[in-house]
Order: C-alpha cells, then structure tokens, then sequence
C-alpha cells in the first residue's frame, strides 16, 4: 500500500523540482512590479514588451540567430562529406577523423573557447563575429558529424552502388539517391546543432568582445547589472521557442529516432 | 564500399583539417603552457597551482559538489525511474518528455528560476519567515547549497533517463520474484536492482558527474566570486588576473577528467554492444 502512495507522490515532488522553476520564470514575466518577485505583484506585459525595445536583447538575438543557423550550416557543409566518406569509402585513418571532427564534444566549452581565441583568433587577427562564427561551427560539427553518420549507417549501400552500375555519376548518385533519403537526418542534426549553438555560453565567453555577444552572454551581463522581471521574461520567451522548435520536430519528424 | 582513396579523403579532410585547426592545435597549445615556465618543460606550475589555499578550496569543492550532486541524482534517480517504468506505456511516455523538456531550455533561463526562488525575497525565505523559522532572510544565493541545489536540477535528468533505460532492460519478473521469495524492499534494490542496473547508474553518474564538475553557468550565476568553482576560477584567472599559467593548470585537470570519463561511456558502450 505504502508503494502505491510512494510512486506517484516521488514522481510529482521530482517533477515540480525539475518543472517548477520554469513556470515561477514564466509567471515572474508577467508581472507589474519594477523588481523580481514571486508571486508576481499585479499583471502585466511590459517586461514581455521591454524584452522586444532593448536594443542590446536584439543585437544579440541576432548575433545567436546568425550563429545558430550560420554555424550549423557550415558544420553539416563540412560534416556531411566527412560521414560520407568514413560510412562508404575505405578512408585512410578513418578513426582518427571520427575522432578529430568528434573532439570539441569532449572538452569542456570554456577551454575551447580560450584556446581558439589564444592559439588561432588572435594569431590570424579574426574579427569578433568571424571568430564566435567558427568557435560555433567547431561546437555543431560532433553532433553532425554523429547524427549525420547515424542516418547513413541505416541507409543501405547497396542503392547506390546501384545508381552508379547503372550509369549515374558518384556526385549524382549522392544527390538523387543518398541525399533524398538521409533528410530527415540532416533536418534533425540541424534542428539539435540549432539548439546546441543557441543556448551556448561557454564557448563564446572569451570570444564575445565589445558590441558582439551571443544572447545568453548578453542576458548574464544584463542580470549582474538589472534586477528586473525582463530577463525573466526573455528567459520564459527563449523557452518557449525551444520547446515549440523540439516539439515540432518530434511530431513532423520522430525527432527522437535521430538523437 | 568504395575504393577510391583520394576520392574519401577530398571528403573528409575540409573537416578534420577545420577540427585541427580551430580546435586540437590550438587546446594542445594552451595546455602546453601549463607544463612550460620560462621555456622550460617543468610541473612546477601545477605545483604552484595547489600550493595556494583557494586553489586547494575551489579544487576540493569542485570534486566534492560533483560527488554530491552524483550521489543525490542516483538515489532520486532510481525512485524516480523505477515509478515511470512502472507506468502504463502512454503515461511513461509523457513523463519522459516532461523529464527531458528541461534539457531543451537555455541552462542561463533554468538557473536564472533559482535566483527568483532563492533570493532575500524568494519564495523560499516567504515561506521560512511565514512559519516563524527566521525572523529575518537568511542567505541562500552565493552558496554552495544554492549550486549544488540548481547543479542537480540541470543534471537530474540525465541520471534518469540513463537509469530508465537500465530498468527497462531489467528481467520483468525479476523484482515480484525477489519479493515473493521474502527480500524486503532494501534487499530487493541491494541485490536485485543495482547489480542488474550498474552499467545504466555508471553511464549517468559518468554523465552527471562531468557535467557538474565542468559547468560554468550554474556557479557563476547561484555562486558568483563566493562560491567559485573550477570553470568560474578559470575565467577569473583569465579575465581578472591574466594568469594564463593557471588557466591552463585548471584546462588540464578539467580536460583530463572528461576525456577519462568519455573512455569509461565508450568502454561500457563497446562492451554492451558485444553481447
């Protein structure tokens, strides 16, 4: 009896712990006063509005958008091939690629950010926005290079050896056969890359500089200085759109089945 | 399979070269640095490192949080994975996406929730002040409590989702047989569950584990300059006392703990894979 009473009340008491704090954000975003407070002193939108009028929020939303969407353009630019090659191709030292591309997962963001701005930006004299631009893409490329993998090792070889008996080019057995049937793998290694490089801190921490900082950046400068509800706000909004983009992707695409 | 050598390897090189690039060449440099004083291939920087106090504290404290938050998530870990294996499929269902929707929001939004919690005026301190436990706030935020309260919050649900995988796996009659046969609830965990669920519990605590000891969001907003700990000490070292001897000290500790810990997840991982 005693069990039957201790599942569900272990499972409620976890999932307000894990859940709560989200919906305390939420509802510290909708509040009237001037300072952060649960509950919320009175209803109102304004920090949801402030969030779209401050002119560093939109910088930067920017900046994580271009990040998010640039870098992880590039990593499946750079990772695609590199799949290809270490699932079809007898490749030379093909473990040691697997493990070059896989790296940045393993170290910890923060000495890879270090690293790159010690060793590389400022060697080559990169500018801000080129350097969070390839921190990113080297953040995005394991899990590319992973679920990218993971689709085409499910994919049968044999169709497209059999593209290529029957007269296709190599290049064009990729786009018309391989291409077409491991989508669903990209849009999914997009989708988490998007999320991954979005949410990021670590890394950009040494290479955001004067006038160019990701949003999460940007909200932790913020909160040390204002103690208002609008970084509530934005968090509640940032979750949101998380949540909508991972919810999509499971409903339209089985998200799940690729991570 | 292909055999065109050259072929593969236009493929695959724009990547690895970027890798070496952007990321081996320039981390082995950095910790390089931390073995080299004076153009001489010494350890004396590690020694330096450990001989100052707060280095020592920020160390141990490091260790000593991701130890505790590992432990807390296992014993939350296996109550909570074994009710939602015990659901019906639709309901297990919704809860594993309840426990893995905090791993889709940004970590900076789910730690700012504590600030809002633990602060002077949280909810915590309404409710203690509310039953007459203090007359006055008492300090949450800044603490170690603080961190290790919004570290197991961010790392909880990996330990779950590593131990019901684990459950799953688990001989359907193996628990109401234990039970019949007269183990008592503690028994039936010591000697049924845990040795059947050890590779699941290795594979979070490993993921947990790492994770706590290498966050930077979670103290640099719950602990702040109070409450350092070795990825906030490092970024100190960096952008406060330009002391990139140290910085590097602390890269390697972190580094080799998390490429120890990836060694350990292959290994269980190949291991599983051959039987």
């Amino acid at each position: 009896m005693t069990q039957r009473l201790f599942a569900p009340l272990t499972l409620l008491l976890v999932m307000i712990f894990l859940i709560g704090p989200f919906f305390i954000i939420v509802a510290a975003s909708f509040s009237a006063g001037e300072t952060l407070a649960f509950p919320p002193e009175g209803f109102s939108l304004k920090w949801i509005s402030k969030v779209f009028i401050v002119e560093s929020f939109r910088q930067s939303f920017a900046v994580s958008m271009f990040l998010a969407i640039g870098g992880t353009l590039s990593a499946l630019l750079l990772g695609i091939p590199a799949s290809y090659a270490m699932s079809r191709y007898k490749l030379p030292l093909s473990e040691t690629v697997r493990f070059m591309v896989s790296a940045p997962i393993i170290v910890p963001g923060i000495i890879v950010g270090l690293a790159l701005l010690r060793y590389f930006v400022i060697p080559i004299g990169l500018s801000i926005t080129l350097a969070l631009f390839v921190a990113h893409t080297a953040l995005v490329l394991p899990y590319a290079v992973r679920v990218v993998s993971a689709s085409l090792a499910n994919l049968r070889s044999d169709m497209e050896e059999a593209a290529v008996l029957l007269g296709s080019s190599r290049l064009g057995a990729f786009f018309r056969v391989v291409l077409p049937n491991i989508r669903g793998g990209i849009l999914a290694a997009f989708i988490l890359g998007f999320v991954t490089s979005f949410n990021q801190v670590p890394v950009s921490l040494f290479l955001s500089g004067p006038g160019v900082r990701t949003l999460p950046i940007d909200m932790l400068g913020y909160m040390e200085i204002v103690f208002d509800p609008s970084v509530a706000a934005l968090s509640s909004l940032l979750a949101f759109l998380s949540i909508g983009i991972v919810f999509a992707a499971e409903r339209f695409l089985g998200f799940s089945r690729y991570v | 399979m292909f055999q065109n050598r050259a072929e593969a390897l236009a493929l695959a090189l724009p990547a690895a070269i970027f890798a070496a690039l952007v990321f081996i060449v320039p981390v082995l440099l950095l910790l390089s640095e931390g073995f080299k004083v004076a153009e001489q291939w010494t350890l004396s920087a590690f020694v330096d490192f450990f001989s100052q106090p707060l280095n020592r504290t920020v160390f141990l404290r490091t260790l000593k949080l991701g130890a505790m938050v590992t432990l807390v998530a296992a014993v939350i870990g296996y109550a909570t994975a074994y009710a939602i294996v015990s659901l019906p499929a639709g309901a297990k269902g919704r809860m594993i996406g309840l426990v893995v929707l905090p791993l889709m929001i940004s970590p900076v939004a789910r730690t700012y929730a504590w600030i809002v919690i633990l602060g002077r005026t949280g909810i915590v301190n309404q409710a203690l002040m509310a039953i007459g436990l203090t007359d006055e706030p008492i300090r949450i935020l800044f603490t170690e409590t603080a961190v290790f309260i919004g570290l197991l919050q961010l790392f909880l649900p990996l330990m779950v989702i590593s131990l019901i995988s684990a459950l799953e796996n688990l001989p359907r009659d193996a628990v109401p047989a234990a039970r019949v046969l007269g183990a008592n609830w503690f028994q039936v965990f010591w000697k049924v569950i845990l040795p059947l669920t050890r590779e699941g519990l290795v594979v979070g605590g490993t993921l947990v584990f790492t994770g706590s000891m290498t966050a930077y969001i979670t103290p640099a907003i719950l602990g702040g300059s109070k409450v350092l700990m070795l990825e906030t000490l490092l970024y100190q070292q960096v952008t406060v006392a330009n002391n990139f001897v140290s910085a590097s000290v602390i890269a390697f500790i972190l580094i080799i703990m998390s490429v120890a810990a990836n060694i350990l997840l292959k290994r269980i991982a190949t291991a599983r894979n051959r039987t």
